[in-house]
């Protein structure tokens, strides 16, 4: 991909937005933090990459598949809350009933689509607002955490570390974990379903006109239950890599992830009301995100200020690419979007 | 300046970003007249309104209101001005009632508190100077779509309108609310109000103009008093060329039956017997609420039917979703093409190749393909866009009809249900819409089509059946089709 078809692109004005932000917090940092002094700038030394990438990689993963859900129209709240109930149920798993690493797998990804494939049924087959359903199954999930745990962590003593705790040295000081290659991975798969497959086709037809899809054959109610679905399985992965980092299921450990998550797709540039989005772009807007509370903390941003600025920042980086978007489809040249026109 | 123009537009030019939609165009309404306007989907009609109400402003060009220049017009100062724009999508909270709407954002108070006593007061006195039998205490979203337009003007009253603008006001009346509708516009003009009216229904202009202004392409072709010009005259006038006003079709031989329903039964219509040949196209008429979208929507699997059965080349089939009945090699051109038939946000590339991949069983699909798909239709069917990558909003009435009708031609369809295919589509864009279904009869396809066209139903059509009550009244030959014949099952009048 050439660098202009990056900045012309869909995600092209977040891209910017993206790049505008590192270079400001590498400026910031090593004109009033660092005395000039290039070599103790420490946002770009290559461990502390490393470190962000490790740090969003959870988000992104459960930002991957909410973007397809927000694409198709809806929204899932219960993702955060439904992390804590998985996490503590599988690390309840592993602890008290002793299941082995891999049938504790299986369990949390068949208990994630059991409970998704019934939110997502709720969904489909009612015009109840997926905001709403998905709010209340967010309070279920709160409580069977706190049925599971009472309230206290379950600690797994060191198993399940695969998931979190593999790294893959590039150089000395820059390594990949694990989950971040899984989210890597997961971005390649979903781009090309969205791009390539027929269900990618639909998600994008669901979200733009349901009507529409509808008499186009579309089967709408079963592609959203199966979207919920899917965000479900993806939830679960995300849950396993963040009990085998922290290797203990605590009952808080998925807590504010949906604000989190949904910020990132939104920011991203996927619209509220659906039909537009694509998982780069998501990429795009957690990274943004990853960087700036890891800039604020290496700037020793006083972590009160860091929520306030942290929202400021999201509401500006939208307002952004709203604007910058706007701009763009209302300039229709096809020489500008980098697209063929037809001859007459 | 005249004494007696309110309203006034000099040298108006008006571009969006690679169209020029208006260059110097100039119009002017007098007191206390109907000026009508009229001109093709994508004349500029829609901009000339925009501008009018403040919701664009034009980039070049002065308007004039009551001889004084007024700049950087908003919705807001235009109405505070006292130009009210009734738009043809209806405009007001459904859930409220006729005075909660009349006053709505312009409450009479006394004081701190609102009057309701006042406000219903003034609000019967509007009413009855309109000779309407609406109550203030109706909620609007329950009127009829007659009564509700009635409430618009209304509003315009209340807010003191000294001009008023009615886009397209009859679309789906019913010929007693046109009737009323005409008279509470004539005794508003005669009371000194200014009407801009905009309709493709040229027997509404001879009824209601005393001048007429044809646009074509953004500059003005005539304006001119309604007694110096005829129909052809206007016609020619909108679409620069002489056309018949009876379309002249070809006919084809006409095979076995392709398709039938017997007794059908549901979604509001009953016992529907109908049969459907190769080359064949039958028109189904009725008055609006008739039940004719609901047999389409039946017919088409889009609602499940309660009895009877549906006979595709001879075999019982079941068409319980539109993908079943898509993969029978049927399609549906719905009535409203934005809110059923196009993926408005999307890009043509993506709207014509939607139904191709949901009918084939691979789960792949190729952006080239699509494309290069996409290119061919946009090619074959005249589409007017700069691109394929163009979002389908951005695409004129008549073009966007075409996208829809790309999308099912890429199934290679072979029974067509067109639901009103040329509605809120102008006249030289209706006659290629025409020739396109001529052209798919010639192949052999078959049509059912609905319409509320008479002048269409007539000059299309092999056969016509009537639909009443949900029912079918009648079934008429090609020799027996004519106005009277249709409009008296339509309406019933055979009946009593």
């Amino acid at each position: 991909m050439k660098p202009s078809r990056l900045i012309r692109g869909e995600n092209g004005p977040m891209f910017l937005v993206l790049l505008t932000t590192i270079v400001a917090v590498f400026l910031v940092e090593l004109l009033f933090v660092r005395g000039s002094d290039i070599t103790k700038v420490a946002f770009i030394k290559p461990m502390n990459i490393s470190n962000v990438l490790m740090q969003i990689s959870i988000t992104g993963m459960m930002a991957i598949s909410m973007t397809l859900v927000m694409v198709s129209g809806g929204i899932d709240l219960s993702i955060g809350q439904m992390m804590c109930f998985l996490g503590t149920a599988m690390a309840y798993m592993m602890k008290n009933v002793g299941l082995n690493d891999w049938t504790v797998v299986i369990f949390g990804l068949v208990l994630a689509v059991v409970f998704q494939v019934l939110m997502g049924f709720i969904i489909s087959r009612t015009k109840l607002e997926p905001f709403i359903v998905s709010l209340g199954f967010m309070s279920m999930y709160k409580g069977f955490t706190y049925l599971i745990t009472n309230g206290r962590e379950i600690t797994i003593g060191g198993k399940f570390g695969f998931l979190g705790k593999t790294y893959i040295n590039i150089t000395d000081d820059f390594r990949l974990g694990m989950p971040v290659i899984v989210l890597l991975l997961l971005c390649v798969i979903i781009w090309l379903v969205l791009k390539y497959t027929k269900f990618g086709r639909s998600v994008y037809a669901v979200g733009g006109n349901e009507n529409a899809a509808y008499l186009a054959g579309i089967n709408v109610k079963n592609l959203k239950l199966w979207l919920y679905a899917l965000n479900g399985i993806f939830v679960a992965i995300a849950t396993m890599a963040s009990l085998s980092r922290m290797g203990t299921g605590n009952p808080l450990m998925g807590e504010g992830k949906e604000i989190e998550v949904i910020a990132a797709v939104v920011v991203g540039g996927t619209a509220l009301s659906g039909g537009k989005g694509n998982v780069w772009g998501t990429f795009i807007g957690v990274l943004l995100l990853g960087c700036l509370s890891n800039a604020l903390n290496i700037l020793g941003v006083f972590p009160h200020w860091q929520y306030v600025l942290r929202g400021s920042l999201i509401i500006l980086a939208v307002l952004l690419s709203y604007y910058s978007g706007q701009r763009a489809s209302s300039v229709k040249s096809p020489v500008l979007t980098g697209q063929r026109s037809v001859a007459k | 300046m005249s004494e007696d123009l309110i309203l006034e537009m000099k040298g108006i030019s008006k571009s969006y970003p690679g169209v020029k939609v208006f260059e110097d165009f100039d119009f002017d309404l007098r007191r206390g007249e109907v000026h009508c306007i009229c001109g093709e989907n994508g004349a500029g009609k829609s901009t000339l309104i925009k501008m009018l109400s403040g919701a664009h402003l034009p980039d070049k060009g002065a308007i004039y209101f009551n001889g004084a220049s007024v700049h950087d017009l908003t919705p807001r100062s235009a109405m505070m001005m006292g130009i009210q724009t009734i738009y043809q999508e209806h405009n007001f909270f459904p859930l409220l009632t006729v005075v909660e709407n009349l006053f709505a954002g312009s409450e009479i108070n006394n004081g701190l508190i609102i009057s309701k006593p006042k406000m219903v007061a003034k609000a019967q006195e509007i009413l009855d100077y309109l000779h309407s039998d609406i109550s203030p205490h109706d909620v609007v979203g329950k009127l009829g779509s007659g009564a509700q337009k009635i409430v618009e003007i209304a509003k315009a009253l209340v807010q003191d309108s000294r001009v008023i603008i009615l886009d397209e006001p009859t679309a789906s009346f019913s010929q007693t609310e046109i009737d009323h509708l005409f008279e509470v516009i004539k005794r508003l003009v005669s009371n000194g109000m200014s009407v801009i009216y905009i309709s493709h229904h040229l027997e509404e202009v001879f009824v209601l103009a005393d001048r007429v202004t044809v646009i074509r392409d953004g500059r003005k072709v005539s304006t001119a008093p309604v007694g110096s010009v005829t129909e052809q005259s206007l016609i020619r006038d909108m679409v620069g060329r002489d056309v018949s006003l009876f379309y002249q079709r070809a006919h084809f031989p006409i095979g076995e039956v392709v398709f039938e329903a017997r007794k059908l039964t549901g979604n509001g219509v009953i016992d529907i017997c109908l049969d459907l040949r190769k080359g064949e196209l039958l028109g189904v008429a009725g008055m609006v609420g008739s039940g004719r979208t609901e047999l389409a929507d039946l017919l088409f699997g889009a609602r499940r039917a309660v009895g009877g059965e549906i006979l595709i080349g001879g075999k019982k089939v079941a068409l319980k979703t539109p993908l079943a009945a898509i993969r029978h090699r049927l399609c549906y051109i719905t009535e409203d093409r934005q809110a059923s038939g196009l993926f408005l946000k999307h890009p043509l590339s993506m709207n014509i190749p939607i139904v191709s991949y949901v009918r084939t069983r691979t789960p792949f699909a190729l952006p080239s393909t699509d494309v290069r798909e996409s290119e061919r239709y946009v090619k074959t069917l005249g589409i007017m866009t700069p691109g394929v990558f163009q979002i389908a909003m951005l695409l004129s009435g008549g073009n966007q009809q075409k996208v829809v009708l790309a999308k099912w031609f890429m199934t290679n369809a072979e029974i067509f249900i067109f639901d009103e295919p040329t509605r809120g589509i102008d006249v030289g864009a209706k006659e290629e819409i025409y020739k396109i279904m001529i052209g798919l009869l010639e192949q052999g396809r078959s049509i059912i089509m609905i319409s509320s066209d008479m002048p269409e139903l007539i000059a299309m059509s092999d056969r016509v059946v009537v639909m009443r009550g949900g029912k079918i009244v009648a079934r008429i030959d090609k020799e027996g089709i004519s106005e009277e014949a249709i409009l008296k099952h339509a309406i019933g009048s055979d009946q009593r």
